[in-house]
């Protein structure tokens, strides 16, 4: 039994802040996909995987690559391999060719995923990687805030400087989007075709092409996501299923189809987790239980409340 | 699945039959290769898996993916029931059965008011959370190391445990073609189709949606806890979703909406896959792998004897058939074929119906 | 048989759907039911049937109470409705799609007897020959015909037909008609929702406005004609149309 001590307490809240908003990124793809087409892409998480495997190759092949050069790259191989499924599954549903289309794009995607999966595994091996922090911190000590190259201790609280890279990342991104979302002609057509499709159309916007931008922005907001973890976590082929599971509970929580929601259910949900292990009293089975108070709380606000905090129903 | 006419079930009842005489002459054909009757009774387990979840997607359109995890707590309970308390395969199944079936209701319960995404979603998560409980709970369960489960017969040899997973699958096929064909199916399609306009039907929704979880979670249950007391182990990474995925891309690939086209994809699949990881290659090519070792590795391909393994790579390309099959043959590639070999005759059929309208249709029936 | 909606309002979230809806049906009758567009007729319908619950007042059929009853089992109780939108199950055939209600209100029920009934509702509404097409291969309105077939088979007291003449051509509209005639000569009582004019002034016996949730009129089509409150909310109807 850990000490609970407020600090402890503290750092757990912190860390799962850290975390909870580079899910909150992960899911706003999730979101703006579902806005815009109107499915749930059971696939995301692999995206995100995808992410991850661009940085971790990019760096050995190119041992001197600036990292955020490669999580551009991961960036816009996600893009390029979500435009293109969109195109060849996903379009004939958005005009009308396929019977059943909520069916079809759920396990269609599902499909995909499996692919995607078995792919790298294929590609990769079962074996985890691990791709070193991007950066090296500067060593000081202002008794308040200490550094090494690894850790800030921020009033003695420990924070691995690889999560806060990729907190920092995250969280450009995600203000990016915002911009992007409301101040361009593009970003405003999407938020258009994702309240009301005939009205957007109706006004020259054409919902199949933004169909596909959705879709392929989506899936990268996922490799981007995956491209500032790989260096938080182990990375294996089949990490894209518990980043899935998380975008889900993570939409769900915040409501579909809304992006404050995403974030605002990403840094819950981080917080939920990290407090959950912290405090579970059997540490041995804490880290295996880590996971299931997400899907716990998930479940859960399936059956009370299905939108969520934000959402639209489904 | 359409409707049949009279001359073409005769002819699908013979191909039928005269699969079902392969089937039980199989062990005696492959009498000295024993692994391919392994193979075979590990197919029948996914047909049992595939056709129940046809019974329970396909039909009452319950798009759950809950289904490993009723087969899993079917067997989980099965073996616990004989390495804590002693019990026989037997009565374990029968107990695995019962409990796959309970939680079935639980689930079918929860999910009542979800609608295709959620439910699908929520049947992920309930999977997940059972699968993370029984990789945790170790001192129950074994953890990930899997538990031991007490082989179904003392036997050496592969060909009676075939023949009851034959009789299982037949069984279990036959029960589920009288369910569909009584006023459960009738009802389980009209729920697929429209729930408000069934319910405006008179159709007791509630009980029958709950009544899909039950019946497929017990066959999954079944099916479960005889496979895996044949095995003889259970872990489980068997419940993980990918799993899942084989089992739907199984019944699309089949045909979602017919339980015998379900099996024979979920057949057909297997064998494939097995096929497929062990690819035998001719001796020059052999040689020339061997040589270029370090790169086949790479690719995640591995070298056996005389032959390729391709590992993952099977996975994806079924992955691959999944999703192609759904984009261009939605309704599966066993099920149009089977249809078509029942068309024959449909010409004289369409002649006869004019002349007595009434008795012909009368004995039209569904196609399982 | 009788009907009895007492003093029903029912709202959503912030909006009143229907406030002190009052309506006594107690014998075969064609009852018409108009009103502008968000009146209220659809929640109203969706309230007898059971989809939703009232959330003031009680709904009676047959001298039992029925508004916490949920849709199969108000079904079950001879109360049978259509949807604006045909809702016809596609994926089974007509003949599976009359089925349904029959074997579901009667458990004990024959195939044999069920399918002779459902050829004589065919052939009643002309359709046999269509008795083994699947629902989606039937066109609009012969989709509209089977969910008025199929409502027949649970053998219902009282009959709400939402927009049953939405887009019909005439021909049809005259099979519909024989269908209303025939379903009323069998003593069964009919709510008749549209917004079609003509037929509603042809059919009904009786004749319900509904304005903004309230009942503004009910009574002989002739007198709710010259009713200027109805006038002045809702027609110069025959211009309109």
């Amino acid at each position: 039994m850990v000490n609970i001590t407020s600090q402890y307490l503290l750092n757990l809240l912190l860390n799962g802040l850290l975390i909870g908003l580079i899910y909150g990124l992960m899911a706003l793809g999730l979101t703006l996909i579902f806005s815009v087409l109107g499915i749930v892409s059971f696939a995301h998480g692999e995206f995100y995987m995808i992410g991850g495997y661009v940085v971790y190759y990019l760096l050995q092949a190119f041992a001197d690559l600036e990292p955020m050069l490669a999580i551009l790259a991961a960036g816009a191989v996600t893009f390029i391999i979500g435009v293109i499924f969109e195109i060849l599954f996903l379009q004939p549903m958005g005009k009308g060719d396929i019977e059943r289309p909520g069916e079809y794009a759920i396990l269609l995607t599902f499909g995909l995923a499996f692919f995607l999966q078995h792919i790298m595994i294929g590609i990769v091996g079962p074996f985890p990687t691990k791709v070193s922090r991007f950066y090296d911190f500067i060593e000081m000590d202002a008794g308040w805030l200490r550094m090494n190259k690894a850790t800030v201790w921020f009033f003695d609280m420990p924070f691995s400087s690889s999560r806060l890279i990729a907190t920092g990342i995250a969280v450009f991104l995600t203000a990016l989007m915002i911009w992007f979302m409301s101040k361009t002609w593009t970003g405003r057509g999407l938020q258009a075709v994702s309240q009301d499709r005939q009205a957007a159309s109706v006004v020259g916007i054409n919902p199949l092409r933004m169909n596909t931008l959705a879709f392929g922005l989506g899936t990268m907001l996922a490799g981007m996501s995956g491209a500032a973890l790989v260096t938080v976590f182990a990375w294996v082929p089949w990490i894209g299923m518990a980043a899935s599971g998380k975008a889900f509970v993570i939409i769900v929580l915040g409501g579909m189809g809304s992006m404050p929601g995403a974030l605002l259910g990403g840094v819950v949900l981080g917080i939920v987790e990290s407090l959950g292990a912290g405090l579970y009293p059997d540490p041995s089975k804490a880290l295996a239980y880590k996971d299931a108070f997400g899907l716990l709380v998930f479940a859960l606000v399936l059956l009370i409340k299905p939108t969520g905090f934000f959402g639209r129903k489904l | 699945m359409k409707r049949i006419p009279l001359q073409g079930k005769y002819i699908q009842g013979i191909l039928l039959f005269l699969l079902l005489v392969f089937a039980f002459a199989f062990p005696r054909i492959m009498a000295d290769k024993p692994y391919w009757l392994y193979v075979a009774l590990q197919s029948f387990f996914w047909a049992m898996m595939a056709a129940s979840w046809a019974l329970l997607a396909g039909y009452a359109g319950q798009f759950s993916f809950a289904h490993v995890a009723f087969m899993g707590i079917a067997a989980y309970t099965s073996g616990i029931a004989g390495e804590r308390l002693g019990w026989s395969p037997v009565s374990g199944i029968i107990l695995g059965t019962v409990m796959a079936g309970f939680v079935g209701f639980l689930v079918g319960y929860l999910c009542l008011r979800l609608r295709s995404t959620y439910l699908a979603l929520f049947t992920i998560a309930f999977s997940e959370i059972v699968r993370l409980i029984i990789n945790a709970e170790h001192q129950l369960t074994g953890g990930p190391m899997g538990l031991y489960m007490e082989p179904l017969l003392e036997t050496t040899s592969y060909v009676p445990t075939y023949y009851i997973m034959l009789a299982a699958l037949i069984v279990t096929l036959l029960s589920m073609y009288a369910i569909a064909n009584s006023r459960f199916g009738l009802f389980f399609r009209a729920i697929r189709e429209d729930e408000e306009a069934a319910a405006a039907m008179g159709v007791h929704v509630v009980r029958y949606k709950i009544a899909a979880f039950v019946i497929t979670a017990m066959i999954a249950g079944t099916a479960g806890a005889l496979d895996h007391h044949i095995i003889g182990f259970i872990a489980p990474n068997e419940l993980m979703i990918p799993r899942m995925s084989l089992i739907i891309a199984m019944a699309v690939i089949g045909g979602t909406e017919s339980l015998i086209s379900a099996s024979i994809g979920a057949i057909l699949i297997h064998f494939l896959m097995e096929w497929l990881q062990a690819i035998p290659v001719s001796e020059a090519m052999m040689a020339k792998l061997q040589a270029n070792a370090a790169t086949v590795q790479q690719f995640g391909l591995t070298l056996g004897d005389g032959v390729i393994q391709t590992n993952a790579w099977r996975m994806a390309f079924f992955g691959l058939m999944l999703m192609l099959t759904l984009r261009f043959w939605r309704n599966g590639l066993i099920q149009p074929l089977l249809e078509k070999i029942g068309r024959q005759g449909i010409a004289e059929e369409t002649v006869a119906k004019r002349k007595l309208p009434q008795e012909e249709n009368e004995n039209t029936e569904v196609q399982p | 048989m009788k009907l009895e909606i007492k003093n029903v309002s029912k709202s959503f979230g912030g909006m009143q759907a229907l406030n002190g809806v009052s309506i006594t049906i107690d014998k075969p009758e064609i009852v018409g039911l108009i009103g502008p567009n968000g009146a209220g007729k659809t929640t109203l319908t969706n309230v007898i049937d059971g989809v939703h619950n009232p959330t003031r007042g009680e709904v009676w059929l047959n001298d039992e109470r029925i508004d916490t009853f949920p849709p199969y089992q108000i079904a079950r109780r001879g109360l049978g409705r259509t949807f604006q939108v045909t809702r016809a199950f596609r994926r089974m055939t007509v003949l599976e799609n009359m089925m349904v209600p029959a074997m579901a209100i009667n458990p004990t029920v024959s195939k044999k007897e069920v399918l002779e009934k459902s050829w004589d509702i065919l052939r009643f509404l002309t359709v046999e020959h269509l008795a083994n097409e699947y629902g989606r291969g039937l066109s609009g309105g012969q989709q509209k015909l089977l969910e008025l077939a199929r409502l027949l088979m649970l053998d219902p007291d009282f009959v709400i037909l939402d927009e049953p003449f939405a887009g019909v051509h005439p021909k049809l509209q005259e099979t519909i008609y024989g269908y209303i005639d025939k379903v009323r000569q069998e003593g069964k009582a009919i709510i008749l929702i549209s917004h079609d004019m003509d037929s509603i002034f042809t059919l009904s016996e009786r004749l319900i406005v509904l304005n903004f949730g309230e009942i503004i009129a009910d009574g002989h089509p002739d007198q709710v004609k010259e009713d200027p409150a109805v006038i002045e909310a809702y027609l110069g109807a025959d211009e309109e149309e």
